[in-house]
């Protein structure tokens, strides 16, 4: 009889590195046969405190040594606080991937603009890293990125690896407030589209960020024309099982874990408190 | 022996339930005080099989309330090592009402058709089903004729005919057969099968029809009852008490958590009920909640059981059995609203 548990697997950290006071960078060895797609998460807990759902900054061979994964924690909660207090050589309990596989092949020959706000470039980043895998099957990659302060500014040494090659990738940065020293833009992340020109119809968009960060940008995306099938969202909710079980991410009558959290605004636009 | 009608005096019950305790744990309606619930039965148990319905459906013994996914113990060498808990003895139910029995349907299809747990479908194929006929509509709120309920015998492997003196029992497996055969081999007598015609004609006009409109149109009736001000007039009222998700017998939503003992060395991952009506469900990380008011939580309840379990699972997700009407405070009724979107234009 087929049965999944929701029995985790001890998995021993192979580095940890305060990105800042709050955000841990989390290197850790993957669960068996973990073949993980962009997008996808995995269920992390410590046993006698609890589980949660978090999402892959690097897959395994695709940013993260093979056999290894990583994510970005922040220090949120009972658990993440605990989590992030975890070092190298200690072990987290992973379970996953969960979510739907999407096929990357239908984004080849495409431009890519992704728009990452705060922790959502935690996921974004393996979605760059998995276009600069085979760099010449897409068109020109723009990834925006907002923070609140400069100091929030994640996965810096990313963005500036990405920004030095810049026909890789355009980065552009934002920040809600700085103080002085700051040389950079301020605003919100929707001001980077601006003085941006994407060819509209060739271009595929990508969004991660908190939840209010969604309307607003769609709304621009959509007047700058791109298509609502290129308009991938990946929608937060608090999955507890990642089976299609527990209802807690169910939006309508679909389940986020199973058949999102990456999902187009074709897919899910007609659905009530999506975004 | 598949269709069969086998009689079975009323003083042989007991018979009954000591064949199926070889096998099963055996659990049936008993009374509770003011009300009735579903509990242990054991020859000599008064069995109360003219009871109304019981306040927490039968779900309790296929997903229940509160389960242990896995234990945890930490080795010696620092890391945590997981057991899973011993499989669960095979249930009988016995006395299932039509209700009850279209809800283990539900919750079949909802387990087997999307999801990627096999534990609840395993519990319920490995299950005994007695149903038992209804004469009577049990509750004020109930409106199980009009969702299909009623006359639902499926999936009892018996099924019973309360004739007062003698029990009818129809056999409707062949597992059911096995374990009735150790129980009567006495076929239903002509007179029994007249009177229980008589029976079911009596039934069918005690049960006056409440929907002007069959069930399979809820689908596109909440279609066109999207409107929040629709919603917004019913769950002003509501407390978000969350009681209606517990009594409901198709509810399947819960939450999971970790509990260990002090010193945080061992202990246990359980899932326990919750449910969409309760205030933090659709809270995220952040305290961003994407379906804030009661009158979307609502809206959400009554979607999920007329619109997107047909949907998404091929099933209705009401049966139309009244719990959560009857057990509401403040009394907002899922056949009233079905029957004021079913009437909109």
């Amino acid at each position: 009889m087929p049965q999944v548990s929701m029995i985790p697997e001890p998995c021993r950290i192979l580095a940890a590195e305060p990105q800042n006071a709050r955000d841990v960078h989390f290197t850790v060895e993957a669960p068996a046969a973990f073949a993980p797609e962009p997008g996808q998460f995995v269920m992390v807990s410590l046993p006698g405190i609890g589980e949660a759902p978090f999402s892959l900054a690097a897959l395994p061979g695709e940013g993260a040594a093979p056999g290894t994964f990583e994510m970005l924690i922040r220090r949120i909660g009972r658990l993440t606080n605990l989590i992030t207090e975890q070092a190298a050589g200690d072990v987290l309990y992973v379970r996953g991937p969960y979510g739907r596989r999407v096929a990357w092949d239908q984004f080849e020959e495409s431009s890519l603009l992704l728009m990452a706000g705060g922790l959502g470039l935690a996921p974004l980043r393996s979605f760059v890293r998995r276009a600069l895998l085979r760099r010449e099957r897409f068109g020109r990659i723009d990834l925006l990125v907002g923070a609140r302060s400069p100091d929030e500014l994640l996965f810096r040494d990313d963005l500036r690896a990405w920004a030095a090659r810049h026909d890789d990738v355009h980065v552009h940065l934002t920040v809600d407030a700085a103080r002085e020293g700051w040389e950079g833009r301020i605003g919100v992340i929707t001001s980077l589209l601006d003085g941006l020109t994407v060819e509209a119809a060739g271009t595929v968009a990508f969004l991660c960020g908190p939840p209010v960060m969604y309307r607003h940008c769609l709304r621009r995306l959509l007047a700058m024309g791109l298509y609502e099938h290129h308009l991938w969202l990946t929608l937060e909710r608090r999955m507890k099982c990642g089976l299609g079980l527990c209802g807690n991410c169910q939006v309508d009558g679909h389940y986020l874990c199973a058949e999102g959290p990456l999902v187009s605004w074709r897919e899910v636009r007609h659905l009530r408190e999506v975004v | 022996m598949d269709g069969d009608i086998y009689r079975l005096p009323r003083e042989r019950l007991d018979l009954l339930l000591e064949r199926l305790a070889r096998e099963y744990r055996v659990v049936g309606p008993v009374r509770d005080g003011s009300s009735w619930m579903w509990t242990d039965v054991r020859p000599g148990t008064p069995l109360a099989l003219d009871y109304p319905t019981t306040m927490l459906p039968p779900r309790q013994f296929f997903a229940p309330m509160r389960e242990t996914l896995f234990r945890f113990r930490r080795g010696a060498d620092g890391v945590f090592a997981f057991e899973q808990p011993e499989r669960t003895r095979p249930i009988a139910l016995v006395g299932v009402h039509g209700c009850d029995l279209t809800s283990l349907r539900v919750l079949h299809a909802f387990h087997e058709s999307s999801c990627r747990d096999r534990v609840v479908p395993s519990r319920l194929d490995r299950s005994l089903v007695v149903g038992l006929a209804c004469w009577s509509p049990c509750l004020p709120e109930s409106f199980c004729r009009d969702m299909g309920s009623l006359e639902n015998e499926s999936p009892a492997s018996l099924y019973c005919y309360d004739l007062g003196a003698v029990l009818l029992v129809k056999v409707q497996s062949a597992r059911g057969g096995e374990v009735l055969r150790d129980v009567t081999t006495e076929v239903a007598t002509p007179d029994e099968l007249v009177a229980l015609r008589q029976r079911l004609r009596v039934r069918s006009e005690a049960f006056k029809p409440q929907l002007p409109f069959p069930p399979d149109r809820l689908p596109t009736a909440l279609k066109a009852a999207e409107a929040d001000i629709l919603w917004e007039a019913t769950a002003d009222r509501c407390l978000s008490c969350g009681r209606c998700n517990l009594v409901c017998p198709t509810c399947t939503c819960f939450d999971v958590a970790d509990e260990a003992v002090l010193d945080g060395a061992s202990g246990a991952r359980v899932r326990a009920w919750t449910g969409c009506q309760v205030p933090g469900f659709s809270r995220v990380a952040g305290g961003h909640d994407f379906r804030p008011t009661r009158a979307q939580q609502l809206r959400y309840r009554i979607f999920r059981k007329g619109r997107y379990m047909p949907e998404r699972h091929g099933v209705l997700g009401c049966t139309g059995c009244g719990r959560c009407a009857t057990h509401c405070p403040t009394h907002i009724s899922i056949r009233d609203i079905f029957l004021q979107v079913g009437r909109a234009p």
